[in-house]
């Protein structure tokens, strides 16, 4: 053959590499009809409906500590699934990230005990199966050690903790009126912290940015709640129930807990390794400029390392959102719970399942949309 | 390259492969009910349910075809019923491997009917929530689960219900010292209940009615319960009273402290179930409910069983399948005309039934009495 000579069709790269995503492609759509035309065939044989009819259904089953009624649809009871999911993932992202850069730079510590005791935590809890965890964290931790609701904790009467729950004080008012305020207070607080900087910028000044919001965002926070007639209420024991405040129970706490140790424990890791992967030179030079170990951590090494670690610990977030479902087996009534519940409620179980999926897909995407962000705001360019 | 084109080749085979399957499904539920015979002769070397993907298509197919249960089963030469393992009284799986129950005896009675032998039965263990999915997918034959007859269940689930063999209602347990007497002492309490059943909802219809407050907590699993409700973190445990019943006489602490409250505010008719649209099936698998009632009434037990076979009552002749004029009624129901007898005689009567696992729970025959006796049990005629 000569080398001026064309390849017949079947050696043409370019040809294949068309022909093979056409047949990928095909492949992929004629698995999902086959899928599809079963279900519908199958439920259609059945006589199970396969629509959203359900959603406008009454839930018949209520969710504790949500004031949710039996009587109201399937689609709210869905919503609130939804947002108890949420309600646990976000301050379990928070907690769980303080919780493993602590323990991952505790794991790099000089001091003995530290490392060593970072070291077992990491190495028992990330071996041991996360569903373990929550049932021992329920069991163990929350119910067994709390008090019966006539023989609760008290300190000072604001706070109350029993097996019925810990309850502290709260606003009272519209939720509304309550973040309009807070949002408020923040706008404020954030316009001084610019000013604050400009000024450093501009002059020097040493710029105390807590010292100067802290006070504003109080204020602003307390004339707002008082103008818009918002108060506050403590949590009052009322024969065997505790009315007033605010109340977590303790499934929530019991799930919380086991998620935040658990993704600490993977969290540590990533921060180990990050902080491994800055170059060592970085810490030798800010040695050599003097700056204290804290300052070392918090200006100079940290901040690479935060660049390296971010992909994994988003992952880790997002194993957090989906792991929060094992709420379902102690109680909370979180998205999956619900979804469950429901379906023994005569929902119909492929579209439930269908929905919750996407109610979880878009919660995922929304925190992977998060993390990007940061991300390619940190990327150097 | 010639790698490239032979992993092409095999992916055009694969999709090729795929088109076909899909064309054939779509046949298959277009003729469904021209070929009983194919569909039966498929599934009889099938025997156990597995997860082999020919296996689950083949269920898939029976279930398509209305009225294949019954020929399935005799195919098959088992009934696979679902069940639970640890319902005491109703249905517990025993250390040895056996089970014993309420529930399961009426598997037994199905199996003995159809089959003539009531060993041939296989008990598939079903959490709550994946008992109707089970029923639908073809997984199990029959349903006898402690299960609710209700419409939404009747419209909804793809479930046809069949004659009662329990009427319950459902009740409360709160701790011998804890002061409540009634429902309507529970303002402000929290009551704990198993997920994915109606109870959840009775619990707050009951509160409602009474205009008092509470909580609903509900569990996948009884164990999880028991331990919330020793740690204080509900007041009521609220369930069908046979099942609180049960529980009450394993409770580590002992029965005595526990008290069932005198309330009970559902009606609950626990009823077997089977898929919809299978006529011969659902008409067998009451039959074999109504012998052991009919047999109740008769007075036959699986003792004096063989005595009737003499018996001078053309009635009593004709139920047990025996020759009155030298004619054998068969009703046309798909059973053979021992059925009857073979319900007695391996299982036993309703009452006896009863006995054996709900009487040593503390429960009393109540609305489970024979119509004549002011219960609910009330058998057809059988001729």
């Amino acid at each position: 053959m000569t080398p001026t000579a064309k390849p017949p069709i079947w050696r043409n790269v370019r040809f294949l590499a068309w022909a093979f995503q056409l047949v990928a492609l095909a492949l992929v759509v004629t698995l999902i009809a086959i899928l599809a035309n079963n279900v519908r065939v199958n439920s259609a044989n059945l006589g199970v409906p396969v629509g959203l009819d359900f959603l406008k259904q009454p839930a018949s089953f209520e969710i504790p500590a949500n004031e949710f009624r039996s009587t109201q649809s399937v689609q709210s009871a869905m919503v609130q699934g939804a947002l108890n999911t949420l309600r646990v993932a976000i301050l379990g992202i928070v907690l769980a990230t303080i919780l493993g850069v602590l323990v991952g730079i505790g794991r790099l510590s000089g001091n003995w005990l530290v490392r060593n005791l970072s070291r077992i935590f990491v190495e028992s809890i990330r071996n041991i199966p996360l569903l373990g965890i929550v049932v021992f964290a329920y069991l163990a931790l929350v119910l067994s050690a709390l008090p019966s609701v006539q023989e609760s904790w008290e300190l000072s009467g604001l706070v109350i903790a029993n097996t019925r729950g810990t309850s502290g004080p709260w606003f009272t008012g519209a939720i509304v009126n309550v973040l309009a305020s807070a949002a408020l207070a923040g706008l404020v607080a954030w316009l001084i912290r610019r000013w604050r900087l400009s000024r450093l910028d501009q002059y020097g000044e040493a710029p105390n940015v807590f010292w100067w919001t802290a006070p504003v965002f109080v204020l602003v926070m307390f004339w707002t709640a008082f103008l818009l007639g918002i108060g506050v209420t403590t949590p009052m024991v009322d024969g065997r129930r505790v009315v007033g405040g605010i109340t977590l129970q303790p499934e929530y706490f019991a799930l919380l807990i086991a998620l935040v140790i658990y993704t600490a424990s993977h969290i540590a890791e990533i921060v180990r390794g990050s902080i491994q992967a800055v170059p060592r030179g970085q810490a030798e030079a800010s040695m050599a400029m003097a700056l204290s170990p804290v300052q070392r951590m918090r200006f100079v090494i940290l901040p690479q390392a935060t660049r390296i670690a971010l992909p994994p610990l988003g992952n880790q977030y997002l194993n957090l959102l989906k792991n929060s479902s094992l709420g379902f087996v102690i109680s909370y009534f979180e998205l999956t719970k619900v979804t469950s519940t429901t379906i023994g409620n005569r929902s119909p179980a492929v579209p439930a399942y269908l929905l919750m999926m996407l109610l979880y897909l878009i919660a995922s995407l929304s925190i992977s949309a998060v993390v990007n962000f940061f991300n390619r705001r940190l990327r150097i360019h | 390259m010639t790698s490239m084109s032979k992993l092409l080749a095999l992916l055009l085979a694969i999709v090729l492969a795929a088109g076909a399957c899909t064309s054939s499904t779509t046949d298959n539920a277009n003729t469904d009910s021209a070929a009983p015979a194919d569909d039966a002769g498929e599934t009889s070397d099938e025997g156990e349910p597995s997860d082999d993907a020919d296996t689950e298509e083949e269920v898939v197919q029976l279930v398509q075809d209305e009225g294949g249960t019954l020929d399935a089963v005799l195919a098959a030469g088992v009934v696979r019923c679902g069940t639970r393992d640890a319902l005491p009284g109703f249905a517990v799986l025993q250390n040895d491997g056996t089970h014993e129950g309420f529930d399961n005896d009426f598997c037994r009675a199905i199996a003995a009917a159809v089959l003539g032998d009531a060993d041939a039965v296989e008990f598939i263990d079903l959490e709550t929530a994946d008992r109707f999915t089970a029923l639908q997918s073809g997984e199990i034959d029959v349903l006898v689960r402690n299960t609710t007859w209700t419409a939404s269940r009747d419209g909804g689930e793809g479930a046809t219900f069949l004659q009662p063999n329990f009427y319950d209602g459902q009740g409360m347990m709160v701790a011998a010292d804890s002061g409540i007497a009634s429902v309507s002492d529970m303002d402000g309490t929290v009551v704990c209940v198993a997920s994915g059943t109606t109870t959840e909802g009775n619990v707050a219809n009951e509160f409602a009615r009474l205009g008092i407050d509470g909580e609903v907590l509900s569990f996948e699993s009884t164990d999880l319960i028991q331990e919330a409700f020793i740690a204080g973190r509900c007041d009521g445990w609220s369930s069908d009273v046979s099942q609180l019943s049960g529980l009450r006489s394993a409770f580590p602490d002992g029965p005595d402290s526990l008290t069932i409250l005198p309330d009970v505010f559902s009606k609950e008719p626990l009823a077997p179930a089977v898929r919809d649209g299978d006529t011969a099936w659902a008409q067998a698998v009451n039959w074999a409910v109504f012998a052991t009632i009919q047999a109740e009434e008769f007075g036959i037990t699986s003792a004096n069983v063989d005595d009737f076979l003499t018996s001078e009552n053309p009635s009593i002749l004709t139920f047990l399948g025996v020759e009155v004029d030298g004619a054998t009624l068969d009703p046309g129901l798909g059973l053979p005309v021992d059925a009857n007898y073979q319900v007695i005689s391996q299982v036993g009567n309703y009452g006896e039934i009863f006995d054996t696992h709900i009487a040593p729970l503390g429960l009393a025959r109540g609305e489970n009495a024979l119509w004549f006796d002011g219960g609910l049990l009330y058998a057809p005629p059988y001729r």
